[in-house]
Formats: C-alpha cells, sequence, structure tokens
C-alpha cells in the first residue's frame, strides 16, 4: 500500500492505494467517479480519458500511485468551464451521443483539443478523435457539435477581449 | 394533438443526453452494493477439450465455483420447433468437454475483480485436448471430430428455401455468372462490456439481477427456466445499457452463474465482462459462406438464382432462438427488392468448436445483401451495362405491392428504384464518374459501388411462427398512468441500449395526449415496473412499443375526455386534449385538474367512471409478416494499388423508413448502423488458427472503425407511411448496417474493374486487395 494525495476535481484527496490499482479503478471505484467508463482496460478505446495535470491520459494504463501530487480532471468536474459548457450544449443540440458511454471521454477528449487550438477543420478533428472509439453515431454528428462549440469558443473570445 | 414541434415528426433533443453529458448515467458496473464482490471466471483455453479434473487450492475453496458447486443450474437448452433441427444442452460452467475457447469453467469470487482473477490463476484444469473443428464448409458432414458426440455430424440444421424452376431458368439464361462470397467472423462490441450484479433481496423475496441486456423481460423467463426459480421472485434490471447491438439480446451463462451465486451467497456479486472476454465470449457474428450462381437475360434481368449458404455457428446455440436464424434469413432475403423469380437456396449451420453465433445489427441480411448485390453487379458487366440501371430495372415496382418475394417476404410498399436514383444524385453520380475517368495524381484507382436492400422490420406472430421460432415476440406493452398533477409515466416492456427510446416514445404520448414531452417520464427495463415485453432487436422497437404507448395513450385520453367533459359540462364528443387540457366548445380545464379530481377529488368524476388515471396496451402491427424499410447505399472509394489500402471518399444512404417520429435520430441510427456497415466491410474480423484459437482478442487486433478514416454520411429520404402501423412508422434501427458491404466491395470492384480483379470476402483488408491484385495479373499474364 501507498498513501497517494492528489487533487480530483479541485478537492485535494489522500488514500492509501495498491501498487497495481489503475488510476481508473481508483476514480470508479474508491472515489465513486463513474462517469470515468472503462471500455478495453488496454489503451484503445479511450472511454476512459481524464486529464491529468491538465493533458488527456488513459486512466486505464495509468496506476494510481503515479498520480501521487497531481491534478486529475474528470467528467464529474469542469465546473464554470466554458468549452465544457459549449461542449455539452453542442453534443445535446447535434446528436452527438446515443449510449452515452464514450460521451464523458469524448467530451473530455474534444475540450482539449479546443483548448490546444486543434479544431480548426473537419479534418484536424476527426484525427485528434483518432483515440476515442464511439460505437453508436458514426461520429458525424459528433465532428458537427465540436465544429460549432470551437466557433461558439471562438467568438466568446472575440467579444470577451 | 401537439402541434407545437414536439410531437411526431419534430426533431426533439433527447431527454437521455443531461445525465450521460456530466458522467451521471448509470450502467451496471457503476452501481455498488455494500459487500459485493467481483467475479472472474476460469475459461477454457482449449478449442476442444475434455475436462478430466478441475483442482482448487485448499485456501480458494468455498470462493471458487464449478458446476458441482452450483447444482441448481439446469443446462440451457432451446425448445425446437423447426423439424429436423438439432439442439445441444449446454451447461452454463462445463462439466465434462469444453467446447470453444472462452467457455466458462468455473467463477471465483474476491472483493476486488484483481483478486477475482488471481484466484481465477490458481485454479488448475487438466484437459485432454482434442482436435478442433474450425472449417464449416469441409467439416460439416462427415468429420472424424465431433463436437456433440450423440449427433453423427457437426450440422445443426439443413434447409431449403426455393420458389419457381430454378432448371427452367438455367436453360432461358444468356448470362451465367457464378462467385462465391464469404463474410467473416466478427464481434458485435459494443463500447460496454456485458455485466451483471446479482443479489438477494430478503424483504422482497427476490434474486435481483441488474444486467446489460436488451431483453430483461425475457432473460427473467430464463432464470426461472434454468435455476427453477419463479418469476415472482426474480426482478431483472437493465439500468443504462452502453450499446447492444444484438449480441445482448441473448441470454449467457455468467446471467444465470451470477443469479445463482446471489442466490446462494449472502452478498451481492458482480461481475463486470473486460475486453478481452467480450471478443471472446460475447455472440460472435456472420462467419457466412456462399456459393451463387445467377441466370439472366442478356438485358441483365435476372431469371434465376442458385445458392449454397453454409453458416458457421460456433459451438451452441444461443437462448432464445438457438443458431437458426442467421442462416435461414441470409437465405430468406437473398433475392432481396427483386422480382427474381426462380431460387433455389440450400443452407446449413455449421457447429464449430468457435464462440456461439448470435444476433448483430442486421442479423444474416449484411451477408444476403453482400451477395446479391456483388451478383446484380456481375450481371451488370457481364451484359455491359450500367450497374444502376440493372440494379433499378430488376427491383419490384411500387405497382406490383404487395409483392411476395421468392424467398417468401412480403414487401409491403415503397418506390425502390427511385432509391437508386436519389443515391446516384446524393454522390453527384456524373462528376464522380468524370473523376474517375480522369485518374487520381497520386495513382491510386477511384470506384464507385452501390447496394439496395428491403428490410423486414416490426415482424409479428406470423413471422416468427412461420421461422419455426421458440419465442415468438410479437408484441408489445405498455403502462401508460397518469399520476395525480398531470405528469405522466410510461411504463413500457421494450428496453433502450442507447436509441433514445426515451425521447421518442414520449413524443407519441405527447402527440396523443396534447401533454409537453418535458412532463412525460419513460420506464423501461425494470421487470418490476413494466408489464411483459421483449425487448429490443429487429428494428421493431419504435413501431411495437411506440404502438402500445399510442394505444395506452388513447384509452388515456378518452378517460380525461370523459372526465373533462363531465367538468365542462358538456358531450364527451365535443372535447378534445390539447396543450395540456380538455378543450370543450365553452372553455376549458387543465389535464392536471382531471388528474387531481380522479385521484384525489372522486367527488368530481363522472357516474361509472372509476378513479385512476392508468392503462395497459399491447401491440401487435395489423401484418405479422413485418413492415419493409428500404434504403440504396453509395460508396465512393479511392484504391492504392502499391499497398491496397482503400479510402473512402464518400458514402451516400438514400432510404425510406415510413413515417420518421424524430428525424434527427432516425439519422443518427442510419449513421451509426452505416460505419459499423463499414467496420464489416473494411476492418471488423476474429480469425481462428487450425486449433481453434480466436486470433483477436484485443482492440489493436480487431480493428473499430475511428473517426478519422469515416466519412461524413449523407442521407436523403423517401416517405411511404406503412398501412399497417400506427402513424406509417417503419422499423429502421439495423437497416445502416446492411448494405456497407455490398456497396464498398461493388465500388472497390468497380476502381479494379480495369486490372480484373475484384474481393469477395469481407474485410476487404489492404492484404486482400494486394492478393486480389496478384492473381488477376496472374491471370492476365497466363493468357
Amino acid at each position: 500500500m501507498t498513501t497517494i494525495r492528489l487533487r480530483i476535481n479541485g478537492n485535494v484527496v489522500a488514500d492509501e492505494v495498491p501498487a497495481r490499482l489503475s488510476l481508473a479503478d481508483f476514480l470508479r471505484e474508491r472515489r465513486n467517479l463513474t462517469g470515468t467508463h472503462l471500455g478495453c482496460e488496454h489503451g484503445v478505446c479511450g472511454a476512459c480519458t481524464v486529464l491529468v495535470d491538465g493533458e488527456p491520459a488513459r486512466s486505464c494504463l495509468m496506476v494510481a500511485v503515479a498520480c501521487d501530487d497531481r491534478t486529475v480532471e474528470t467528467i464529474e468536474g469542469f465546473a464554470g468551464d466554458p468549452v465544457m459548457a459549449a461542449l455539452r450544449r453542442n453534443f445535446h443540440q447535434h446528436h452527438a451521443l446515443q449510449c452515452g458511454f464514450c460521451t464523458p471521454a469524448m467530451l473530455i477528449t474534444a475540450c482539449d483539443l479546443i483548448r490546444r487550438g486543434r479544431a480548426g477543420s473537419e479534418r484536424e478533428i476527426r484525427e485528434g478523435l483518432a483515440g476515442n472509439i464511439c460505437r453508436c453515431t458514426g461520429y458525424t454528428n459528433i465532428v458537427t457539435a465540436i465544429t460549432e462549440a470551437a466557433k461558439e469558443i471562438a467568438r466568446e473570445v472575440r467579444h470577451g477581449q | 394533438m401537439a402541434n407545437d414541434g414536439s410531437g411526431i415528426g419534430a426533431s426533439l433533443l433527447r431527454k437521455e443526453d443531461e445525465r450521460h453529458l456530466h458522467g451521471r448515467g448509470e450502467f451496471v458496473s457503476d452501481i455498488k452494493l455494500p459487500g459485493m464482490m467481483d467475479v472472474a471466471f476460469v475459461r477454457s483455453p482449449h478449442a476442444h477439450a475434455r475436462i478430466r479434473s478441475i483442482s482448487v487450492p485448499p485456501e480458494a475453496r468455498g470462493r471458487v465455483f464449478t458446476a458441482a458447486d452450483l447444482p441448481r443450474i439446469k443446462p440451457i437448452r432451446i425448445t425446437v420447433h423447426a423439424a429436423g433441427a438439432k439442439t445441444p444442452a449446454w451447461p452454463p460452467l462445463a462439466i465434462d468437454k469444453a467446447r470453444y475457447v472462452g467457455e466458462a469453467i468455473a467463477a471465483c469470487i474476491a472483493p476486488s475483480r484483481g483478486e477475482a482473477e488471481d484466484l481465477a490463476n490458481s485454479v488448475e484444469v487438466d484437459f485432454e485436448v482434442l482436435d478442433a473443428v474450425v472449417d464449416a464448409p469441409r467439416d460439416m458432414n462427415g468429420s472424424r471430430h465431433l463436437i456433440h458426440e450423440q449427433w453423427g455430424d457437426n450440422l445443426y440444421v439443413e434447409r431449403v428455401v426455393e420458389g419457381g424452376d430454378i432448371e427452367a431458368a438455367a436453360r432461358a439464361a444468356e448470362i451465367t455468372v457464378r462467385r462465391e462470397f464469404r463474410m467473416q467472423r466478427q464481434s458485435g462490441a459494443p463500447l460496454e462490456g456485458r455485466a451483471v450484479l446479482a443479489y438477494r433481496d430478503h424483504r422482497l423475496d427476490e434474486v435481483v439481477v441488474y444486467a446489460s441486456t436488451q431483453t430483461p423481460h425475457t432473460l427473467r423467463v430464463a432464470l426461472g427456466e434454468f435455476l427453477d426459480v419463479e418469476a415472482r421472485c426474480i426482478r431483472v434490471v437493465a439500468p443504462d445499457v452502453g450499446g447492444g447491438f444484438g449480441p445482448k439480446a441473448r441470454l449467457y451463462p455468467e446471467e444465470i452463474i451470477l443469479a445463482a451465486l446471489a442466490l446462494g451467497l449472502d452478498h451481492p456479486v458482480r461481475w463486470v465482462e473486460d475486453r478481452g472476454e467480450h471478443l471472446l465470449t460475447s455472440a460472435h457474428t456472420r462467419d457466412h459462406h456462399y456459393k451463387v450462381t445467377a441466370y439472366a437475360d442478356r438485358q441483365g434481368r435476372i431469371l434465376g438464382v442458385d445458392t449454397e449458404i453454409v453458416v458457421d455457428a460456433g459451438a451452441y446455440g444461443l437462448w432464445p432462438q438457438g443458431p437458426y436464424q442467421e442462416a435461414a434469413m441470409a437465405a430468406r432475403n437473398l433475392p432481396g427488392p427483386y422480382t427474381i423469380a426462380n431460387y433455389r437456396a440450400r443452407h446449413y449451420t455449421v457447429a464449430t468448436n468457435k464462440t456461439p453465433l448470435g444476433p448483430y445489427r442486421g442479423v444474416g441480411r449484411p451477408g444476403a445483401c453482400f451477395a446479391i448485390e456483388r451478383m446484380i453487379d456481375e450481371v451488370a458487366r457481364a451484359a455491359g451495362r450500367d450497374p444502376v440501371e440493372v440494379r433499378a430495372e430488376n427491383m419490384v415496382p411500387s405497382a406490383q405491392m404487395p409483392f411476395t418475394t421468392v424467398g417468401g417476404m412480403r414487401l409491403d410498399n415503397g418506390d425502390y428504384p427511385q432509391s437508386v436514383r436519389l443515391c446516384a444524385e446524393l454522390l453527384d453520380l456524373p462528376a464522380t464518374r468524370a473523376r474517375q475517368r480522369k485518374g487520381e495524381p497520386d495513382g491510386r484507382l477511384v470506384g464507385i459501388g452501390f447496394a439496395a436492400f428491403a428490410e423486414q422490420t416490426a415482424h409479428g406472430a406470423a413471422e416468427f411462427v412461420a421461422r419455426g421460432a421458440a419465442v415468438i415476440p410479437g408484441f408489445e406493452s405498455c403502462t401508460a398512468r397518469i399520476l395525480p398533477d398531470g405528469s405522466v409515466v410510461l411504463m413500457v416492456g421494450i428496453q433502450s441500449h442507447g436509441q433514445g427510446l426515451e425521447t421518442t416514445l414520449s413524443q407519441i404520448a405527447a402527440h396523443e395526449l396534447g401533454i409537453d414531452p418535458a412532463h412525460i417520464s419513460v420506464r423501461h427495463g425494470d421487470t418490476e415496473s413494466t408489464a411483459f415485453g421483449f425487448g429490443t432487436f429487429a428494428s421493431r422497437s419504435m413501431v411495437m412499443s411506440g404502438g402500445a404507448v399510442a394505444r395506452a395513450s388513447r384509452m388515456l385520453r378518452d378517460k380525461l375526455c370523459r372526465i373533462g367533459a363531465h367538468l365542462l359540462q358538456c358531450d364527451p364528443a365535443q372535447v378534445r386534449c390539447a396543450d395540456g387540457a380538455v378543450l370543450g366548445p365553452q372553455g376549458s380545464v387543465a389535464i392536471a385538474e382531471i388528474a387531481r379530481v380522479a385521484h384525489l377529488r372522486m367527488d368530481g368524476l363522472p357516474p361509472g367512471v372509476d378513479p385512476l388515471l392508468d392503462a395497459t396496451a399491447t401491440y401487435e402491427p395489423a401484418i405479422g409478416t413485418g413492415v419493409f424499410s428500404y434504403a440504396t447505399h453509395g460508396a465512393v472509394v479511392a484504391v492504392d494499388p502499391e499497398t491496397g489500402f482503400i479510402e473512402l471518399l464518400d458514402f451516400a444512404v438514400a432510404e425510406d423508413c415510413g413515417t420518421m417520429v424524430n428525424p434527427m435520430i432516425v439519422e443518427g441510427q442510419i449513421r451509426g448502423g452505416v460505419v459499423q456497415g463499414i467496420g464489416t466491410a473494411l476492418y471488423e474480423e476474429i480469425p481462428y488458427d487450425e486449433t481453434g484459437q480466436p486470433l483477436a482478442g484485443t482492440l489493436a487486433d480487431y480493428l473499430l472503425p475511428g473517426a478519422a478514416e469515416m466519412p461524413a454520411i449523407k442521407i436523403a429520404h423517401l416517405h411511404t407511411p406503412a398501412a399497417a402501423t400506427e402513424y406509417g412508422m417503419k422499423g429502421m434501427g439495423e437497416g445502416g448496417a446492411v448494405a456497407p458491404p455490398a456497396a464498398i466491395a461493388n465500388a472497390v470492384r468497380d476502381a479494379l474493374a480495369g486490372i480484373g480483379a475484384e474481393v469477395n470476402e469481407t474485410p476487404i483488408t489492404p492484404r486482400r486487395v494486394l492478393a486480389a491484385l496478384q492473381k488477376a495479373r496472374e491471370a492476365a499474364a497466363n493468357r
């Protein structure tokens, strides 16, 4: 057992964890943050994507002990985040989800793409989503939703300055 | 009736979205109960092996359960009504023999899944390894190796579907084309795997089973049957289900085993399938072999089709329908939307040492469509004509409908040739042909291909009786309840695996009751709160469950009108429901007020009218043989002759599913289905080696379509309402997945026509493209 302290969605958390416990299992089983989903547990489907120190990470491939003293953001977080708010609005508006299983991670990846300015074209968005599998939608509406959210954010930035 | 943009025909935004957008959906694996233990399975590493002994380390005793430890479990057995069909008994935990890699042998419980897996690894099974049966066409009749010894062969069933005079068609033919086709084995691969959580509720004397299933009510029936427990003591709940697509519409050993464990233990047990287990043990699908001969006149008019279909169905039949429907549906649907008069299909369902085959979006039809649509193109080529024209000319014209195909499908209505023309327009065929002729600067070859189908949907009792099915899923149910404040709850026997029924069913009730969908809740997936229903499969949910909602809502509407008219002191014939009220000639009364009277102030009820606003209805469409949606899909590909790599440049769908309740959701279903069909066409495959080892155990081997390689999919609609259903709806959930393999194969054929190469096997991988090119070049060199 190892003691870790980390910040999850703004709250500082301390826990004793076995060395082999994945970050995903830690979030889901210990912290009850079940919006982080497990689709393959070998780093391909992307459903477990969270932000670690602001960067997307596969929480199924990361062990919890490696997150000591780091910052983790899951879909349950993002309170007040304008990019996530725009994405949620547009995913709803453009029917960019069906079963909802890939959705939290899809939103987190999309949020990262927009923040990094990598959602400027359909091609760029599609390539940016290469690590997130959706089995329901066929992606068209996801791409549309991200495109529109990115435009909204760009407008807000222009008007806000 | 609601006319405010939220009733039938409105692209109402989904009620389901809010929870999922915040990670607050509730999938089985999200549920935690005090004292819950995780389960991991000991599974067979061999495709075919006798089990000599199972040894459990002393320290693991009481935490490892074999068949001997769970004597109440009966073998899974399917009641077959089709003559001559064989049905193996399937012990949920293997007893003396394992028949596919992944077959469950023991269940191990521990506080976490990791520890349960450690426990499973400590169990030693002594196997006597047997030769595996892996080649269905080779081993179906005479094999030294029998999977179910008492049978004498490895054949579940063989049948012939025929009509007209195929010999006469052969004699009259001016064009004869022969081909073999192969659609490889694949997985359904919903993003959420299967999962089961079971516990005993002592207060209610129930075993409660949460399962990621498309069919909670029939799962309860099965658990009762195979555990010998009365149904009143079983509750099944399907909470949020992360995609199903067919594989979750079957009973699995793990569901029985978890329920049996819960019955005997004093704590909840949970099993969450991982991806490796999913690829190994959830129903596999497709795995069809075709030999087809088409006879045509010199114009390409098809006179007859003669075919042999072999389906590799794996080691056991999944309850309730067994292994039989895949080949039977392929045989009956192969004549497609065409007027083909002479037909013979011999079909064989074969047992092999592979994972049992089950339904997956399209069931039988993607293979049948692949075979017939490739043949249409080859006949057109032999006739020297455009496949677009030959396809349209062979289709059943509207004037001849209803038309019963030679395969026995009663095509109800629609304009099939128009879907071909519309699809060609979506792809801007003249411009695309011009691009093709001009050639790509990088040397890639452009091809255009089409494929059409008519899809039987929402079939009722007549169809399933004709199939000899064990269970007849001919109806759905709804209890519609207005609560004392006027808000509405629809309790439906259907289940939603992500397609938005909470939204669309509320639109139907809104349409009938004049109540805003925002005030309507839909409850599904729980045997406790809903009347019996079959669940979601066979493109039936909207037609069947929507029909039940319509009927139950109308029963409530009639009662609202009677009470409302009494309160308004007018005749019930003078009132109607709209805008949340009952409107009379002078004045109106809010439905909330009527609901209050019906529950809290029964002194306001008219004489002879009972309190409560609660109605249960069932629904079966007026025609039990199904209503047929149809579509033509078109693909434009660029094939790199150096690498064999295929890029999809464009994809279009022109379809008709009758009246659309929610066009936004319809288009979402089409696009999702198409991309699954593209997966079948280009990427997804579970190959087996000669010893019966499956070779795709991770998503690095089993390729799912990703955003980067998918095109945006164009859609156009035709609108021919069905005569036999409520509002003219037709089912459409599966169709998207039916035609892409055929359309893409035809496009690849078109691209490679100059070289003389064709690929008649899915997935059309670069390796297969290169092999076809090599073969064509060798043939050319030998000429």
